[in-house]
Formats: C-alpha cells, structure tokens, sequence
C-alpha cells in the first residue's frame, strides 16, 4: 500500500488503518469519526432540502388531499425565476439573491394560487386518478413552458460572496451555504408546528384536513382556505427552488428528478403530517449518506429499501414515528446482509433479527394475552 | 363526376404510385433524424440537429450529392428507446426514407440499431457512446458510429491521469447506467494496464440526476485519492462541481481531475461561470478556436455562429455535421442512393472533416474520434476557458 502524502489530506484527519477499496465497513474496524461526521452533515443537508421541498407537498395531501405531482414544476420554476432575477437584475450581491429568492417564491405563490383558482378546484370531488393524470399533465406544460422561455442549457447562480466559504468543526468542513440551509429547514419547521397548533388559523387547517364539509358548514371559508394553503405549498417549493441554485444545475428535467425523493419522503414521513416529513427526510437523507459507506453501488436502492421497510412495518407500530426508527436499522440491515460476506450476512441477520423482534413480540403478546 | 367508394380507395394508392415515381426520377434523398427534441436530453439533441440542419443547407445550395438534393426528415425521439424505435420505424415505412443518422442516448442508438438492420437501412449514429452499438454481436452492416465511444473516452482519461508521476491514488466517480460505468470500468482497467503501481481507492456511482453529490464526495474524498476521474456531464457536471468546490475536493486533489462527459464544453463552462473548477483537465466535443486549428475547422465555426446566432457556438452541432458529412461522402463514393452500396462504400473510408481527417474502420464500423482535452483556466471573460487544448487522436489505444 503507498504511503499517504499528508498535504493530499482534504482535512486533517487522525490517524487510521488503511481500509482499502473495499470500503470502510469490514466490520472488524470502526469508521473515522471525521468521515461519519461529514457524512452526517451531508446526510444533515441532504434532508433539509428535501423537507423545505417535502413539507409543502405533505401540506397539500394533508388538507387538500390532492397528490400534486406538479410540485416539482413549482420548485423548477422557482428555480429558474431566481435564476431569471439574479442574472438580468439584481445580481448576486447578498442581498440581490435575497430579493431574487422572495420574489421567486412570491411568483410561485402566485402561480400556485391561479392552478388553484382556475383549474385545481373542479378536481376536488373527481377521482383519485384523474386528480393524478391531472397534476402529471401539469408537469408536461410547465416543463415545456420553462423550455420554452429559458430554453434546454444549464445555468446556476453563483454563491454569494459572504456565503461562499466554509467553517470547520471537528475537521468537517461545514460550508455556509449548506449549514444556512439547515438553520432555515430548521426554521420553517418550527414555524409550522407555532402556525398548526399554536394559532387559530392552525386549528382550522386541521380542521379542515379531518372534516372539510362540516368545518364549511359552521361557516368558515373552506375554499378561500384550500386556495391559501395551495399558495403556502407553492411559495414553499418556489423557495426551495430558488435556494438550490447555488447549489445546483438548473436544467430540463429538475422537476422530475426531485419529485420521485420527495415522495419517498412524503411517504415514509406518513402522508400529510409535517413532523413526519422532517423525520422522514432526515431518515433519507442519512440513509443515503451513511448507506453508500455500505454498499456504494447501491445508494438508490437504500431509499427503496427504506420505503418498504417501512410501509410494511407501519401497521404493527404505533407512531409513523416508531416506524421510522425501526425502519432506519432495518434497510441498514439488508444493506449489510447485501455485502455478502459471512461478517455483513451474520450483522446484517442480527440488526433485523433485533428489529423484528422489538416490533412485532408485544404486538404478538398482547394478541396471545386477548381473548 | 360522383365519388365512388372505389375511387376514394383507390386515392392513396394513385397517390402513393405518383410520389414513387417522383422518387424515381430524382427527388430528394430523404434522411430520417430520429432525435430527443422534448425533455433534458433536448439541451443537447436540439444544437446537434442544427449541425445536420447548416450541413444539408450547404449542400442542397451547392446542389445536393448525384444530383439530388437532401431532405431532413425530423422526428421527436423523446430520449427513450421506445419512442426512438417507434419515429424509426414510421419513418422508413411511411415517409420512405433512405437513411437514418440520429439517436441521442447509449439507450436510444442500440435499439433503433436493430431497426435499421431489420429493414436493411442505414444508421449513422452521430452521439451515442456505449461499446456494445457496434460490440461484435450487435454488429451488422447498417450501422456506423462517427460519435466517440466509452472505451475511447475512458482510456484517454486513464492517459492523462498516468503521465502524473506521483499519482498513487485514483477515484471515479460516474453516474450508475451504461454511460457511466462502461466509462468509467474502461477508465479503470486501463489505468492499471498503464501504471501497475496506481491503486484504485475509490468509485463512486451515484444515480443519475442525484439532487446531492456531497455524501458521495465525502465518502470519496476519505479514501485520500491523488487525483480523480470523473464522468458527470451537463447540468449533473454542474451540480457535482459546485458542490464539490466548497467541501474542498478539488483543493485535496490538487485539481488533479480528468473530467469527460464534455465538461469543457462552452455549455458547462457558460453554465458555471467564474464557480468553474478551474485547474482540471477537461473535454469537449469542439471548440470556438483551439491552437493550429485547420482554416477548414475556423470557417466551419464562422459559418455555424452565424447559422446559429449564437457566440461562442455550441460544441453539439459538429456531432452531427460529421454524421451528415460521412453519409454524403459514402453515397457520393457509392454512386448510388442504396444502403447496401453506402454500407459497402463506409467502410474503412476517411473523410475531411472541419478538424481533420476521420476514419470509419471497416472492422466495427466505429470512426476514430477523439476529444478536444485541455486545462480549464479562467478566461478573460471570466468564464472557464480551455488553455493549451488538443486534439487526442485514440488511434493508438483503440482494440
């Protein structure tokens, strides 16, 4: 094995074994700290933006109980507006990507509240299905309307200058942007549970997610409320549009590639609930990140794994939240099992063995103890 | 005269009968584009049309090959397999066409390969790059390959990266289908052919279209690798690179990444602007100038700009400008417009193309065609420009 040349180091890591190619998880020997730390703030970011995105979908199923699949096209939008603003206008000075990024979203909104309006509204009373076809017909007009005003090439904005760097904590290199993001993630999430439980306008969002036509009939205005939350959710996925430029290419194809995560989000979350979203993305996205130390070549699958995991174990527990947390160590299970060798086969049985049995015996043992 | 059911039938059919005579007696050669023209895969399927679009103006004004002038017969591939066969398949048996030269994806050229051999009509596939197009089971006398493929690409890599002499450590990173791995496995085995000594640390595949690269980089840059290969391409190449920039990763490797997958085109570098990891080494289909550029390769870039309006031009249009240019050739040499004859007249020929002479090898139909791979430093513009760019002929490492 060639010795290592310290100044090749991307951060100043202790001392270790080498691991090899075969990964870091031979079992025998415990991952660098450094390396578990900065996964886990990659995790850490990855689910921020998935639940800035996420929430305003799980927002729309909850009340509405519409599956918007156009919500990745809002979040595209978003995208290119801010883009839009911050190239022709306001450049990206600090405060010019600011203003670009609430008027992005306010022009989501906007747009949000016009879908509803005009065409979202007469779905309501239809089918499952063709609420479905509806919003997937969606997706093919705004994606041929943002081809068409902003054209088929990548564009990005660039980071603002003071946001640019990074700070270093435990040798993890935490760069501003991302960790803005985090705190904003944060923040919205907060500011959902004050607005739902703490207000009075949150009461008749709950309200209206249990019981729309009694919440009408005691005189509240349910369509101008179904219109301010489907503006709420749009603003939302406009928001988190504009905060990934910086971050991210825009293109052709933004809207599609981001709905199929946010969905697995949405759903592991349990659909509808906002607390189940932001522990539903933070589960993804450490699976994801602390899932391909395991199994590289697999980082798709793990979310997948994740969702069935999941969805099959959620009837035997009893919060969304407990499925969640059985279900992390579950799809680390399979992932260990998948390694194939006797050291991941015999880890892998043992974590799921563990699991299993802590979901299903008291449910076993209270049935046995019924009469 | 009352219209009888039979006259009524018997339209199509005096109709069908009148163009086929027209087509006998010299109307225009009809080439099939089955091309993505909607979704991502547009960002590059439309300024590849645009080259065949500039290639067939040219030559119809300088009155067309035997005689005849050319048509463009343009359809929507949509980027899948499924709708490419299908345009393919109306194409030739509704509009007639001679020839097809099209496809846009290593999914799209493979299927619609086996349409052309069914219906013994050439495909000329200008831009897909997996090896098994023309692999020798798939292999059949109607289909060229004027694009580069995996192998070429990378083992071009893999010779760069071997000419750093204290590089011990590699890593790839290449997105999980057939693009990316066969790149990326190709990279792999030949760099070690090339330096037994280097070890491959690190290869990291994440999905195509992944929102977030970082675990990935994270994970990679842990392994400690001198130098990386990398085969994000488009708006991924542009995700990957901005995120990569402020974790440090391009710093760690002392910027000692070769990037294929066009990451030195105008569009990645227009794209990222003065966020451009300047310092790596990285491709491009063409460029707006390069040092001792032939004078034809200088005209051809006035004639596209103007063509396109657009300034520095795309590097996609020459991808198909070859294609049509190596078609005409072969139905000029043939002297017929027959796929049997052209299948026959393509093999082994070389042609002038704007940056030099191309060959199409008789063995598997594939042409040698290289990259433009250079240093991507800042430009005066301050976008990322390509400094000392060559031409890497793959001759001497293709099987």
């Amino acid at each position: 094995m060639p010795p290592l040349t310290p100044t090749l180091s991307p951060c100043k890591g202790r001392a270790r074994g080498e691991g090899g190619s075969g990964g870091f998880f031979v079992l025998s020997q415990l991952p660098d700290f450094t390396l578990l730390l900065g996964q886990l703030r990659s995790g850490l970011t990855t689910a921020m933006f998935l639940f800035l995105i996420a929430s305003g979908l799980s927002l729309i199923f909850g009340v509405l109980k519409i599956i918007n699949f156009a919500h990745g096209s809002l979040y595209m939008i978003g995208a290119y507006v801010a883009w839009h603003l911050v190239h022709y206008f306001v450049g990206n000075s600090f405060f010019g990507f600011w203003f670009a990024v609430l008027v992005a979203a306010s022009v989501v909104g906007v747009i949000g509240a016009l879908v509803e309006r005009l065409l979202l509204r007469h779905m309501y009373k239809r089918e499952e299905l063709y609420q479905l076809l509806f919003t997937y017909a969606l997706v093919l007009v705004f994606a041929d309307a943002c081809k068409y005003i902003w054209g088929t090439q990548p564009v990005s904005v660039q980071r603002p200058d003071v946001l640019a760097g990074y700070m270093t904590l435990f040798d993890v290199r935490l760069p501003y942007y991302d960790t803005m993001i985090i705190f904003i993630g944060l923040a919205i999430a907060g500011g959902f549970w004050l607005l739902l439980n703490r207000t009075s306008f949150g009461r008749i969002i709950r309200a209206a997610a249990l019981d729309r036509e009694m919440l009408g009939a005691l005189g509240t205005n349910v369509s101008g409320l179904y219109t301010g939350m489907f503006v709420l959710a749009s603003f939302l996925a406009g928001l988190s549009g504009a905060l990934v430029t910086p971050i991210k290419g825009i293109a052709p194809g933004l809207d599609v590639d981001i709905i199929i995560e946010v969905f697995i989000v949405v759903v592991i979350g349990g659909l509808g609930s906002v607390w189940g979203t932001l522990f539903g993305s933070l589960a993804y996205g450490i699976t994801l990140a602390l899932g391909i130390l395991i199994q590289p070549r697999f980082s798709i699958v793990a979310a997948f794994i994740l969702m069935a995991v999941v969805l099959v174990i959620r009837p035997w527990c009893r919060t969304q939240l407990q499925a969640l947390a059985y279900g992390v160590p579950v799809t680390f299970g399979f992932l260990f099992l998948m390694l194939g060798t006797p050291a991941g086969i015999i880890a892998g049985l043992a974590v799921i063995a563990i699991c299993a049995l802590l979901i299903f015996a008291p449910q076993l043992m209270r049935r046995r103890a019924s009469p | 005269m009352t219209i009888t059911r039979r006259a009524v039938l018997g339209l199509p059919l005096a109709l069908a009968a009148m163009t086929g005579i027209a087509h006998a007696q010299g109307g225009p050669i009809k080439v099939g584009v089955p091309i993505p023209l909607s979704g991502p895969a547009a960002l590059y399927g439309e300024p590849a049309l645009k080259g065949a679009q500039m290639f067939v103006d040219e030559l119809n004004k300088a009155g067309g090959v035997l005689g005849r002038k050319i048509e463009l017969i343009v359809r929507d591939s949509k980027a899948t397999p499924d709708e490419a066969v299908r345009v393919a398949r109306e194409m030739i048996l509704k509009e007639n066409v001679d020839f097809l030269v099209g496809t846009l994806t290593s999914a799209e050229g493979p299927a619609v390969s086996t349409i052309a051999k069914e219906n013994k009509i050439i495909l000329i596939a200008p831009i897909p790059k997996t090896d098994q197009l023309v692999a020798p089971k798939n292999l059949h006398p109607y289909i060229f390959r004027t694009a580069s493929n995996t192998t070429i690409e990378g083992r071009t890599a893999a010779e760069i990266i071997a000419k750093w002499t204290d590089v011990k450590r590699v890593a790839t990173i290449a997105h999980d289908y057939a693009y990316g791995q066969d790149v990326a496995k190709e990279f792999a085995a030949h760099i070690k052919k090339l330096r037994p000594d280097i070890e491959v640390v690190d290869q990291a595949w994440p999905k195509l279209g992944e929102a977030d690269y970082t675990p990935f980089i994270n994970a990679q840059m842990s392994k400690k690798p001198d130098a990386i290969f990398s085969a994000m391409w488009g708006g991924h190449f542009v995700t990957w690179a901005k995120q990569a920039k402020p974790l440090g990763m391009f710093d760690a490797v002392k910027n000692r990444v070769v990037n294929g997958g066009e990451a030195g085109s105008v569009e990645a570098t227009r794209a990222l602007g003065a966020e451009y990891p300047f310092g790596i080494i990285a491709n491009s289909y063409d460029l707006p100038t390069y040092k001792d550029q032939p004078a034809t390769h200088k005209a051809y870039i006035e004639r596209i700009k103007a063509f396109t309006k657009e300034d520095p031009p795309s590097s996609w249009p020459i991808m198909m400008y070859v294609a049509m240019q190596f078609l005409t050739e072969g139905i000029k040499k043939a002297g017929a417009v027959d796929s049997d004859k052209v299948s026959a007249a393509l093999k082994g020929m070389t042609i002038q193309t704007p940056f030099g002479p191309q060959t199409i090898r008789a063995k598997d139909q594939q042409a040698d065609r290289g990259e433009f791979y250079g240093e991507m430093i800042k430009g005066p513009a301050g976008a990322a420009v390509m400094k000392d760019a060559a031409y890497i002929d793959p001759k001497p490492f293709m099987d």
